[in-house]
């Protein structure tokens, strides 16, 4: 019942790359791979119609500005075809169009260039895992000797229970939800306060810091680590 | 050269508008004097046969009554002399008085009984007697040997014979010939003063056009701030100048938008990718394993970060100024967001030693960009918590205000200084101690406006600062399908 997660489950993963210019197409190909991932990759929207009809993916990724097509009818068109796989979607464009905001809505996520690669990947294994874990959710999350009780909303740290208060709570959750996986700041913002900001200001860093400071107190093995420039991420070794 | 100016101007707009002008002017003076010359001809008849048939009456009277002597001849002449020199429309000259007026007495066969007149009589006989001839109603005579046509009318006497009185015509047509004569001299002077009149004021009024014309292609080949001539008046063609004008100002603008962002983007991004560019360096030189490398490398991907920021912050605040943001409305609930944007913000603000207060009278719904609103919001705080000196308070009060929404931020620090007072909502723009971009609040009050709402800002009386964000009103009790949730389903 507990979640104990690694990065194991990435592995035999398919993903179909949809992007045009080389550069990223390269780096993303490799970073993908390294994260365990199988990746095939399209320069175009034919290119990808063809890999994406003779193969299951367990998700795309799909740039918007194709050389022969837009990505949203790609993606449109994908979908009349019966591929379900969620798709992450990158724009160069900043202001996300309606279409876009509708896609998002259906499960799909999408990311505007410039992007962190850990924020992609943190994302990509959001959206896959959300896809695939959608049945059974656990009443009780552990990571280490944290756990959460998720019906009596209450968190304890071998055996002593944490004096969260309700924010602090869902922002630990959302961390072991994720645990021993990167998370962004953009993606704590969006998830658990719901907002698509950046703001320019460390708020988000006091709220980790903060709750940092109830979890893992003196003489505890530090459970929340940041990664600087990244992220942070909750695991317990 | 010159048949090319006359080419020119016979292509004209202005001449064909006054030839088209003339023309239908003189059509209109034609018509008139048409109906004139016809009443004038129709009533010089009228008194001509009005005369005839008085003239006859008496005549008749003399002859009837005359004994049929010698003296009977004489006596009837005497009195058809006397008659003539009473003709109407009589012109000044008497010289041909004789020529104007017959009088003939005859019996339905043989000679003329009596005649006065010029001439024997026996062609206006042989003429009376080819033409049908009712007593009483006056009539047109061709004479053979006359010019012009008589009017004459028939009485018939006891003796069986008839007199007839003839009139000719001459004057009437003179009359109405000098009617005539006088009218197209007249109507041809009107005429010409009308073409020249209606050409000089159309060229006139198309020479506007031209100037406008000319400073129009003369701005679209070098100079955007010079603006097309205008006249005083608010006519159509004052109109179009200031219309030209207005469009020009927000081309300008926009031009002038163009090349702040373009200038801001190179200053702003030159100098932080140098730095980048430089840490990189540095830690690649240094080996890139090295213990060194990484925070160098942590710090440049830092900057990238702000700078992709800075870059979106730019390109939003550019887009919302050309009025170009999309919107992807919704309903929110400003009392929900804000109570989450507090809840957010409130643990950084405490770190600085700020403290932030929400008053809010409940519920206040808007039909807005959450995604843009957000930001907008963030922005303000995030302002706050940079510039806001340690121990003052953050105080946001929401409230509802005639259908909108109403959002003060205040805050009891050292306000806005001087030097951006005015120019706030500038991009740019920031006070001198500022770090940032000085994007935030030109950003914030184009959202405001994208939604058609506004934003004041000010320094209050007791010190600090404030602004106030409203918003209208989300319709009441209206169900939004949202356009995400159509998009959806499209």
């Amino acid at each position: 019942m507990p979640t104990t997660t690694s990065m194991a489950y990435a592995l035999f993963m398919q993903l179909l790359l949809v992007e045009d210019e080389l550069e990223i197409q390269d780096f993303l190909k490799t970073s993908l791979a390294d994260a365990g991932y199988e990746v095939d990759v399209a320069a175009d929207g034919v290119t990808a119609e063809k890999f994406a009809s003779t193969k299951v993916y367990d998700g795309l990724i799909v740039d918007l500005g194709l050389p022969d097509q837009d990505g949203i009818d790609l993606i449109l068109r994908l979908r009349r075809l019966g591929v379900s796989s969620p798709v992450m979607i990158l724009s160069a464009r900043r202001s996300v169009d309606d279409r876009v905001a509708g896609l998002e809505q259906g499960g799909d996520d999408y990311l505007t260039k410039p992007f962190a690669l850990a924020e992609l990947l943190a994302r990509l294994r959001n959206l896959l895992k959300r896809n695939a874990a959608a049945g059974a959710s656990p009443t009780v999350l552990q990571v280490g000797d944290l756990e959460l009780d998720l019906l009596r909303r209450r968190a304890s740290r071998g055996g002593e229970v944490l004096n969260l208060s309700p924010q602090e709570f869902v922002l630990l959750e959302y961390l072991c939800r994720h645990a021993g996986r990167v998370v962004t700041r953009s993606m704590l913002l969006a998830e658990v306060w719901g907002m698509r900001i950046q703001p320019d200001t460390n708020v988000v860093d006091v709220h980790i810091y903060r709750l940092r400071g109830k979890v893992d107190t003196e003489g505890r093995e530090p459970l929340i680590k940041t990664l600087r420039g990244v992220g942070y991420v909750l695991k317990d070794r | 050269m010159s048949s090319r100016i006359d080419n020119k101007r016979l292509h004209s707009a202005a001449w064909r508008i006054s030839l088209w002008a003339t023309l239908a002017f003189a059509l209109g003076t034609s018509l008139v004097f048409a109906g004139l010359h016809q009443f004038v001809a129709s009533d010089i008849q009228r008194r001509s046969d009005a005369w005839l048939s008085g003239e006859i009456g008496t005549l008749g009277d003399v002859a009837e009554r005359t004994p049929k002597d010698r003296l009977y001849q004489r006596v009837v002449g005497e009195v058809a002399e006397l008659a003539s020199r009473e003709v109407p429309n009589k012109s000044q000259d008497t010289s041909h008085e004789n020529e104007s007026v017959f009088f003939l007495q005859a019996g339905p066969a043989g000679p003329a009984k009596l005649w006065v007149g010029k001439g024997d009589g026996t062609a206006n006989l042989a003429a009376i007697r080819a033409s049908q001839v009712v007593p009483g109603v006056p009539f047109h005579l061709n004479v053979k040997g006359f010019r012009l046509p008589f009017r004459v009318v028939a009485s018939r006497i006891d003796d069986g014979s008839f007199i007839y009185l003839g009139l000719s015509e001459r004057d009437e047509l003179r009359v109405l010939r000098d009617l005539r004569v006088r009218f197209l001299s007249l109507g041809l002077l009107i005429v010409l003063f009308g073409f020249g009149i209606v050409f000089y004021t159309t060229r006139r009024m198309l020479g506007h056009v031209r100037e406008i014309t000319e400073a129009a292609s003369r701005i679209g080949e070098s100079d955007l701030s010079r603006r097309v001539p205008t006249t005083e008046y608010n006519d159509e063609i004052g109109q179009l100048s200031r219309t030209l004008n207005r469009m020009l100002d927000r081309i300008e603008s926009s031009v002038h938008q163009l090349h702040t962002i373009t200038d801001s983007l190179a200053h702003d991004l030159r100098s932080p990718l140098t730095a980048i560019r430089g840490k990189l360096e540095v830690s690649l030189s240094e080996g890139g394993q090295s213990a060194q490398g990484e925070p160098m490398i942590v710090s440049a991907i830092e900057e990238l970060d702000r700078l992709a920021e800075f870059l979106n912050a730019s390109l939003d605040v550019a887009e919302a100024r050309a009025d170009a943001l999309r919107l992807t409305r919704s309903e929110i609930d400003l009392d929900e967001m804000m109570r989450v944007m507090v809840d957010l913000y409130e643990p950084g603000m405490s770190e600085r030693g700020l403290r932030v207060q929400l008053r809010s009278g409940g519920s206040v719904r808007v039909f807005a960009d959450a995604a843009l609103v957000h930001r907008a919001v963030a922005n303000l705080l995030d302002n706050e918590l940079k510039h806001l000196p340690a121990s003052c308070t953050v105080a946001i009060y929401l409230q509802m205000e005639r259908g909108e929404a109403v959002l003060t931020v205040e805050d009891d620090g050292p306000g806005f200084a001087a030097e951006v007072q005015g120019a706030m909502f500038e991009q740019r723009v920031k006070g001198r101690g500022s770090s940032g971009h000085g994007l935030g609040l030109a950003f914030v009050e184009a959202v405001a406006r994208a939604h058609g709402g506004t934003v004041t800002a000010s320094n209050r009386v007791e010190g600090g600062a404030r602004l106030v964000i409203t918003l209208p009103c989300a319709p009441e009790s209206q169900e939004q399908p949202g356009q995400t949730a159509a998009a959806v389903a499209g």
